[in-house]
């Protein structure tokens, strides 16, 4: 885990509202590993630190996605190129590629394809053939920019290519990786109770002291979305106490 | 920068507050030299699983949190940490908790004495929790009748942690005084509550919680400076402390010590800064020692 200052240098669209940032962060590009999350502040800005999946690594810098989805997130896209944020990262457990496994399925929903190119890289790393399925409401709210062996796209009204659900157009695959809302993770714990799921929690330090990005787990009790988490076993959450929908109501 | 809270002696007048630093083996980054001391999570004689979340709100300048203090009750305290506090460079106190005062002492009995336990802090004050908590915290016999229960079984110093829901700090102050607390610990969290307007209703599932950070930090320095004119024993501040100009303002406002708590969430270094700002300030200023520095206590 590494604190730094870290200057924005790029930012991109890659669907509509939503944007990647890329930051210089020599240590984290180094050490991090799919699935896991930087934890960021900035001059001015809110109390608490916003955490995000690195999504990227080119080089030296690392790169997150996002939308204006409250106030803390409008605020860090209205920053220009120079201007630096106060990265705190990696943290969390993240993906495991282990096993002996020769094909991959990453599933992502939205903004949860924020964790699935380092998901695509460390897998492809690992030997694993990987299709990746990215699902959003409309066309024109899917990332372009999924890749992998082989890309299937879904939209609820079928603007873009499979009509349907990405938990619902995914083929199998021997190892299941997914990352969307928690509703959507839920599905995909029926399906694959095995799969590998990165859950989205509110989140107080990001550091494992203050218990309040709290998982509920079906044998009873919680553990932590910022150091257990966010990477999950999908049976192992009780994913009715999870609340399904954050609404992202901050106040500040 | 040594500091001495009653008997106990520390490098320095930052510590870690019960429930921000974990069990002291969570944040990696801190610069521990610059750490007085820790109190650590809030604990109870058995396990407890806490609140269902969602568990946190931000809200303008602080945080709503309601964790119902979530732990893994005291034999797993004396077994996986207090071994590990045996080994450090600066004390750890215990944060207690109980349902009732016999309870809080049955705990006190069990931990008094274990290898790494400097001292207890009586939580009488936390929002979050049905039984107990804040219950005894607002009545100036339930607080007496708790800090005697836990000083009966212990010779370890005794602090007792304050909540700021009273209409009157003194009275708690001097009542938990008299039965027997070696300091004060002002303030622990407000509660406070939070609405959703997606889903019209509280935005934490305990309802409500404790409010805390940079929002409450005037209203705690009063509560801190109330204490302090209303009794003889030390006082630790404590509320929304994220730099050392405010430590100085509690310091100067008549406590001995302070702990910082929501800062360490945002700043992992938090504690280190503020310390090494401390220092700082003393040394810009002229003043030699802690002890140097003026302070502003009309005794009541």
């Amino acid at each position: 885990m590494f604190l730094i200052d870290a200057p924005l240098t790029a930012r991109r669209e890659v669907a509509r509202g939503m944007f990647v940032i890329s930051m210089h962060a020599p240590e984290i590009a180094t050490a991090v590993r799919a699935g896991q999350f930087v934890n960021l502040g900035w001059s001015g800005g809110p109390l608490l630190r916003r955490p995000f999946s690195v999504y990227r690594v080119e080089g030296e810098h690392i790169e997150i996605v996002l939308k204006a989805v409250g106030a803390g997130t409008a605020e860090l896209l209205t920053m220009q190129r120079g201007e630096r944020l106060s990265c705190v990262g990696p943290l969390g457990h993240g993906y495991d590629f282990a096993s002996r496994a020769r094909s991959a399925v990453l599933i992502s929903g939205g903004l949860g394809v924020a964790p699935m190119p380092l998901a695509a890289r460390d897998a492809r790393a690992a030997g694993l053939r990987v299709v990746w399925v990215h699902g959003a409401r409309r066309a024109e709210e899917l990332c372009h920019e999924a890749d992998g062996d082989e890309v299937i796209w879904a939209t609820d009204d079928g603007s873009l290519g499979t009509r349907g659900t990405a938990v619902s157009v995914a083929p199998d695959a021997e190892v299941v990786l997914a990352c969307g809302p928690n509703r959507m993770l839920g599905a995909v714990a029926e399906r694959w109770p095995d799969a590998q799921v990165a859950v989205e929690t509110y989140m107080g330090c990001g550091t494992g002291v203050c218990l309040g990005c709290a998982v509920p787990l079906r044998r009873g009790g919680y553990d932590r979305a910022c150091k257990e988490g966010p990477v999950y076993r999908a049976a192992d959450v009780d994913w009715t106490a999870l609340p399904s929908h954050l609404s992202y109501a901050v106040t500040v | 920068m040594s500091v001495a809270v009653g008997t106990m002696q520390m490098r320095g007048p930052v510590l870690a507050a019960s429930g921000t630093f974990g069990y002291g083996t969570e944040v990696p980054l801190l610069e521990r030299r610059a750490l007085g001391g820790m109190v650590s999570k809030g604990i109870f004689l058995r396990p407890r699983e806490g609140t269902t979340p969602p568990r946190i709100a931000e809200t303008p300048s602080g945080m709503l949190n309601a964790i119902g203090l979530q732990g893994p009750g005291a034999d797993a305290l004396v077994r996986d940490y207090a071994p590990q506090w045996a080994g450090w460079d600066f004390p750890v106190l215990v944060n207690i908790n109980g349902e009732s005062a016999s309870e809080y002492g049955e705990l006190t009995a069990r931990l008094d004495g274990v290898p790494g336990i400097a001292g207890f802090e009586i939580n009488i004050s936390c929002p979050n929790v049905e039984q107990g908590g804040l219950y005894f915290g607002n009545d100036p016999r339930a607080a007496a009748a708790v800090t005697e229960a836990v000083r009966r079984r212990t010779k370890l110093p005794l602090w007792v942690k304050l909540t700021p829901m009273v209409s009157d700090i003194g009275v708690i102050a001097r009542a938990v005084e008299s039965a027997g607390a070696d300091a004060l610990c002002a303030i622990n969290t407000f509660v406070g509550m939070s609405i959703d307007l997606n889903a019209f209703k509280p935005r934490l599932s305990f309802r409500t919680g404790g409010l805390s950070g940079p929002a409450i930090r005037p209203l705690a320095v009063h509560l801190a400076h109330q204490a302090a004119r209303a009794v003889r024993i030390p006082v630790l501040g404590i509320g929304g402390i994220t730099r050392a100009e405010d430590a100085l303002e509690f310091l100067v406002a008549g406590c001995t010590a302070v702990q910082v708590g929501t800062a360490t969430f945002v700043n992992p270094n938090a504690i280190a800064d503020v310390h090494d700002g401390i220092a700082a300030f003393l040394e810009g200023r002229g003043f030699k020692s802690l002890a140097d520095l003026p302070r502003y206590l009309p005794r009541d």
